[in-house]
């Protein structure tokens, strides 16, 4: 790489717009990532953060503007012309084969041969040498196939993959979102360290102090434009939330007086095993009153997933009961459930709350096949379906207010307005609701909270799952905190700190340094990948809350 | 799966046809035939003559039936290959609840009604039971359905062919063929005088085709079913049990599949011979059933036009010397074409006609 | 997958293999089979002769859906390759056709029916056709065109007698005890399928072209992003896949000696039955190969019937494979299938 001209930037992006077809995700923007610095994309869901990013690495085409490396104009038609400039990105969804090797992940594309077979010893001394140069501890575990090491690891094995290639150009596309505090603080300490190794970064996130603490400069982008570059002593939390909502940004939460009723909702000692026969729930407890929201905050995958498929009857308990109005429930099919009024807000609003190809009509009899008056001895009344799904696209504000549209031309916020709606005004007793406003718009999230906040106030029990810490003291009256399987503690809103509540959410009593793991807890993350559409728990695919671009291998997020 | 508006299903079903149909033409030109004349036997063995038209009918009844129970498990996702198998079992057994309950029932027109009915119950029961077969081991043993539904129809046909051979045989008759139905069992002949046509056989066709169509979408069990196989996940979320719903389709389908094997029984063969050779309706069904876009309803056009393609097979087999297989060929061409829709998208595209969605 | 999980999963397997040997061994002292005469070096070589085809179909097919496309299309792809094989030996040699002229029957064929691979793999990789439903297509293609080409050369469904492969003698090697008259002493394209099978399992698990199978199938992003075409190396796996069934078909027919065109043809579910083999062996070539075999010796079961006097009617004991194939299919039903298998993948706008 050529050394000799210390002025140019490592990477010089000028006047980049890219569409998909009539939506422009990147609009005109400029970029310059210095050498040897951190260079931070701050934005919302959406903003076209990933799109530029990707627009570098060659997986998209710009429609217009033009890519410098250092110095040298230059088109990627294809990743790999990317790869042999010295650019290297880790993707937000790890890109791992997960039944291969460490080693065979990390040389994929790249493998060194001799006699036409792969020479993996020769592999193993490079990846050595690289992971005693910058500190990485994986070089242990080449022989594990991907699928038994934990996220952070994975997270390694991605940057080493980027090393081996040779980048010095590295792109972090949202990384933090699939780690506990302390493995994030591990993260970007470890970003410093390649910064002085002569690495220059781009670090894509939509957390603040992320983007503060660790930056040299930071980008904002808002719908698709860049909104301002500053460099990170002259910014403050404030003025960088302005620039990437356009607004100033409250933080507080809304004071209101607390008068839970009666027990409603419980479960006692349950006990629920993941998908692949490994326990992910090991004994839970917990009552919900009437006019009360217990909300159950945890880092992704520690089984709050197994927790609710399993109170809301769609994966059997192998322990414990569920208690349901003074009665036990625990046996009682999904359908009885949700005719006997709990409502259940999916996690996955893609592939479980809304059939994408259904019109909004048919998507309104979902949950529904056997309430009067939609149905009536097993006859469908599509009169009175559509009347219902005309009411919910008025009450809940859910655009384009046709009932014929598709599900999957709305914008995920739509989507999940239309869902929630639907929960709702099946005049239920309880609601559980799981990553209630995951990938969605900042004016959908206000207006699912309000709801929310209003069935609480309505006398209903409520559960909201959420690995959103904000959304949780926003919303819960208690908060439990979950990990590896159980409840850590269960704690009060109004008196715990964010950090306090970090430390349970790792678990308080773990080692510091938590280093390559085998993962017991996390083994189930890889098959639940199929059914979530994600194996790493981060945001869904249409996160963007844009229509007509998740054909795109979920690459346009951002 | 892409999502086609019914305009465009139509387009790709017309284009996939006469593609196929033009392929067929030009393997007999290539092949040293005149594909002029190949082309007026085919309009003459399927529409020339009064019994063209009932020897079509009599295919299109046996497709409608046999379409509409591919269409079922289809539109709930499940790949029921199995309808071959599951009509020569439905079709056996109602040669077989027949000749076992005759001599208990008078005979004439009386008896011959009941016996009408216990036919077609038993081949209802039997399709429908050997279809739940492939159905339980896929929904709880992981057994992917198309392996296990063609396996089934190896059996069926070696099992029954061995039944028709051996134990079955009718007294006296020199080829493996069962015994006759009595006189009196069968369906009237009341519009065209074909031994193996009535337009009853047809209106059953036509009656199971528009009680499945309300079944799926009238009713929340169908609801249900649709569901299923557009959004597995989504299905089981609105509290569909998916695996007795797997078995529940397989079920039905095999019901139907049922049906048309007592018709086939009853209206044309009047007894049972070695399902080796009696025609591949339940094959030829699935290209029915992707043809209408897996619709009950549309299951009758495409059964029409199959009805039409087989009915002149047969008269292609014996007035001319092209090959009848040929008619196979074009069938699987055409289930060839429907199966990439993208295909017909770019050339519309690239050629300008329409195309502009998506 | 973690150790314990595998651990449990091939416990279960473990038992009801078990339980099958258990219920093989109850059958046979029961019925009292003089098991020594039933499983003879005979026996041996004619499974192996009828495991050939299966097998080679079958690690096709397991490199197709590695890569990520279920090639539902396989037992079309073995009616042409007998069909076309059956059809040049014809014309290349007429009636009296000597080996040389089958030999190039079997290569011309090959080249043939690599034509049709290609032209499916566009249709299932470019314009992302429904695979299930376009393989079937290729099946019932064969099934009508087949027979069709047939009663165009020889006015019936089936061919007359044409010419079956001669036995290949290695000497010295040949008078191995077992292995001798197995292997040296035997048809050539059992040889070649022994050789395909470990080539297959090499190329797969030790060279980066098996490493990019294996990742095309599982995350073709994490191949495309390390900028290596999924598209190509699936173009790549399903021709392969298409050619190998055509060669399975055709060493079907070299073994027969003639062509069989009546019913489902003379292939007759071999096809289906390789894509159950390479489930059993866990995509695994050798596995696969295994499995072909179990099922090449049920399909001979009948002829050891016969010379030891058992009287069951030929046309139950040719149940016995598609029995065997249902029974593991629903025992070993779940394997783990590549993750990304049936989903067209795209690696840009």
């Amino acid at each position: 790489m050529s050394r000799d001209s210390p002025q140019e930037p490592a990477v010089r992006l000028e006047g980049i717009t890219k569409r998909f077809g009539d939506v422009v995700a990147n609009d005109d923007i400029d970029f310059t990532l210095e050498r040897g610095t951190v260079h931070t994309l701050l934005g919302e869901n959406g903003s076209g953060k990933t799109t530029l990013m990707s627009v570098l690495y060659g997986l998209y085409d710009q429609d217009k503007g033009t890519i410098h490396v250092d110095g040298e104009s230059r088109e990627f038609d294809a990743p790999r012309d990317a790869i042999d400039a010295g650019v290297g990105m880790i993707h937000q969804h790890f890109q791992l084969v997960e039944p291969m090797t460490v080693l065979q992940n990390i040389i994929l594309g790249h493998e060194p041969t001799s006699n036409g077979l792969v020479d993996e010893s020769s592999a193993r001394e490079d990846i050595e040498a690289i992971c005693s140069r910058y500190g990485f501890d994986i070089d242990q575990h080449l022989d594990t196939p991907v699928r038994n090491i934990d996220l952070g690891a994975r997270q390694r094995v991605e940057i080493v993959k980027t090393l081996y290639r040779g980048a010095e150009i590295l792109i972090f596309d949202e990384p933090t979102a699939v780690l506990t505090p302390q493995e994030i603080d591990q993260l970007l300490e470890m970003m410093t360290e390649l910064t002085e190794t002569g690495c220059s970064l781009v670090f894509i996130t939509h957390k603040l102090d992320e983007a503060l603490s660790v930056a040299d400069q930071i980008t904002v982008l808002r719908d698709g434009e860049g909104v301002d570059t500053v460099a990170v002593p002259e910014t403050t939390e404030q003025e960088l939330a302005r620039m990437m909502v356009g607004r100033e940004v409250k933080f507080d939460r809304a004071a209101r007086e607390t008068t839970p009723g009666a027990p409603v909702f419980g479960v006692d000692g349950v006990r629920v095993d993941g998908d692949r026969g490994r326990e992910r729930v090991s004994g839970v407890d917990f009552t919900v009153r009437a006019g009360e929201i217990l909300g159950i905050a945890g880092v992704q995958g520690n089984g709050q997933s197994e927790l609710i498929e399993g109170i809301t009857g769609l994966r059997p308990l192998t322990a414990g009961t569920v208690r349901f109005d003074g009665n036990d429930i625990t046996g009682m099919s999904r359908r009885r459930r949700i005719e006997s009024g709990i409502a259940y807000i999916p996690e996955d609003r893609q592939t479980e709350g809304l059939v994408q190809d259904y019109s909004l009509v048919h998507n309104a009899l979902l949950g529904n096949q056997t309430i009067s008056p939609y149905t009536t001895h097993g006859f469908v009344d599509w009169g009175a379906v559509r009347d219902h799904a005309e009411e919910i696209i008025e009450e809940y504000d859910v655009q384009p207010p046709n009932p014929d549209t598709d599900a999957m031309s709305l914008s995920g916020g739509n989507q999940q307005k239309f869902i929630v709606g639907r929960e709702i005004e099946h005049d239920p007793d309880v609601m559980i609701a799981s990553h209630p406003t995951r990938g969605v718009d900042i004016g959908s999230i206000e207006f699912i909270h309000n709801r929310l906040i209003e069935l609480r106030n309505e006398g209903l029990a409520v559960v909201v799952v959420s690995s959103k810490l904000e959304e949780i003291q926003q919303l819960a009256d208690r908060i439990a905190v979950m990990y590896e399987g159980a409840f850590i503690d269960v704690v009060d809103p109004d008196t715990i700190t964010e950090e306090e509540l970090g430390l349970l959410m790792a678990g308080r009593g773990r080692d510091e340094d938590s280093d390559v793991n085998p993962r017991p807890p996390d083994a189930d993350e890889s098959d639940r990948a199929t059914t979530t559409g994600d194996e790493t728990g981060a945001p869904l695919r249409d996160e963007d809350d844009r229509p007509g671009t998740d054909s795109h291998n979920g690459g346009v997020q951002t | 799966m892409l999502k086609m508006s019914f305009i465009e299903r139509l387009a790709v079903s017309t284009v996939a046809t006469v593609l196929a149909l033009l392929v067929g033409l030009v393997v007999v030109a290539v092949t040293g035939y005149d594909p002029v004349v190949f082309s007026r036997n085919l309009l003459e063995g399927s529409v020339g003559s009064e019994a063209a038209i009932a020897r079509t009918l009599m295919f299109t009844t046996l497709f409608i039936l046999t379409g509409v129970s591919v269409a079922i498990a289809f539109r709930a996702g499940v790949f029921n290959i199995g309808v071959q198998g599951q009509f020569v079992i439905g079709g056996f057994a109602t040669v077989l609840a027949v000749l076992k309950t005759a001599p208990l029932l008078p005979e004439g027109t009386i008896g011959g009604v009941v016996l009408l009915i216990v036919g077609t119950l038993a081949a209802i029961v039997a399709g429908g039971v050997y279809a739940a077969v492939p159905g339980i081991l896929k929904a709880y043993g992981g057994a992917n359905e198309i392996v296990t539904t063609i396996m089934l129809n190896f059996i069926a046909i070696g099992a029954v062919g061995w039944l028709v051979e051996g134990p079955f045989r009718g007294e006296g008759q020199s080829a493996p063929n069962t015994e006759r139905l009595p006189e009196y069992v069968g369906l009237p002949q009341l519009i065209y005088d074909s031994p193996s046509f009535s337009i009853i056989g047809l209106g059953i066709a036509l009656a199971v085709a528009a009680l499945i169509a309300v079944l799926l979408r009238r009713t929340s069990f169908g609801y249900d079913m649709v569901t299923s196989g557009h959004q597995e996940s989504a299905a089981g979320y609105a509290g569909v049990d998916a695996k007795r719903m797997i078995v529940a389709t397989m079920t039905v389908s095999g019901m139907v599949a049922g049906i048309a094997g007592a018709v086939f029984t009853i209206m044309i063969q009047g007894y049972y011979s070695d399902p080796a050779g009696i025609g591949t309706y339940g094959y030829d069904a699935i290209a029915v059933s992707l043809l209408a876009a897996n619709n009950p309803l549309g299951a009758i056009p495409a059964g029409l036009l199959f009805g039409g393609l087989d009915s002149a097979g047969s008269y292609i087999g014996i007035s001319s010397d092209v090959p009848a297989q040929l008619i196979d060929g074009i069938i699987g061409l055409v289930v060839l074409f429907i199966s990439a829709p993208e295909l017909f998208r770019m050339a519309a595209k690239r050629t300008g006609l329409g195309g502009d969605e998506q | 997958m973690t150790v314990l999980d595998r651990a449990a999963r091939n416990r279960v397997r473990l038992g009801a293999g078990a339980v099958i040997v258990l219920l093989g061994v109850i059958l046979i002292t029961w019925l009292d089979l003089p098991l020594s005469d039933l499983f003879t070096v005979g026996f041996l070589s004619r499974s192996l002769q009828a495991a050939a085809p299966i097998a080679l179909t079958a690690i096709g097919g397991l490199y197709a859906e590695k890569s990520g496309v279920f090639n539902i299309g396989v037992e079309g792809f073995m009616i042409f390759g007998a069909v076309n094989t059956a059809a040049l030996t014809w014309l290349i040699g007429g009636e009296t056709a000597g080996q040389g002229a089958l030999w190039m029957a079997i290569l011309a064929s090959l080249v043939v029916v690599s034509v049709y691979a290609v032209l499916f793999a566009v249709l299932v990789i470019r314009y992302k056709a429904d695979q299930i439903v376009a393989g079937l297509a290729v099946w019932f293609i064969g099934l009508g065109f087949g027979p069709f080409m047939a009663v165009l050369l020889w006015g019936s469904r089936n061919s007359p007698g044409l010419v079956s492969v001669d036995n290949l003698t290695v000497p010295g090697l040949s008078e191995l005890p077992v292995v001798g008259p197995l292997l040296f002493d035997a048809s050539p394209l059992v040889l070649l399928t022994v050789l395909v099978t470990v080539g297959a399992w090499v190329v797969l698990y030790h060279t980066r072209y098996g490493y990019w199978i294996q990742a095309a199938g599982e995350n073709p992003e994490a191949l495309d992003t390390a900028g290596v075409s999924v598209a190509r190396v699936r173009y790549a796996a399903v021709v392969f896949s298409g050619v190998m069934a055509g060669l399975g078909g055709a060493v079907l027919l070299a073994h027969a000696g003639s062509f069989t065109g009546t019913g489902d043809t003379m292939v007759n579910g071999r096809g289906w039955i390789g894509i159950v083999a390479y489930l059993f062996g866990n995509y695994n070539p050798i596995g696969a190969a295994a499995a072909a075999l179990l099922f090449g010796g049920l399909d001979m079961l009948q002829i050891q019937f016969q010379t030891v006097g058992i009287d069951l009617p030929n046309r139950l004991v040719n149940l016995f494979p598609y029995l065997a194939v249902i029974v593991v299919l629903t025992i070993w039903g779940s394997t783990r299938v590549p993750s990304s298998v049936g989903e067209p993948y795209e690696s840009e706008e």
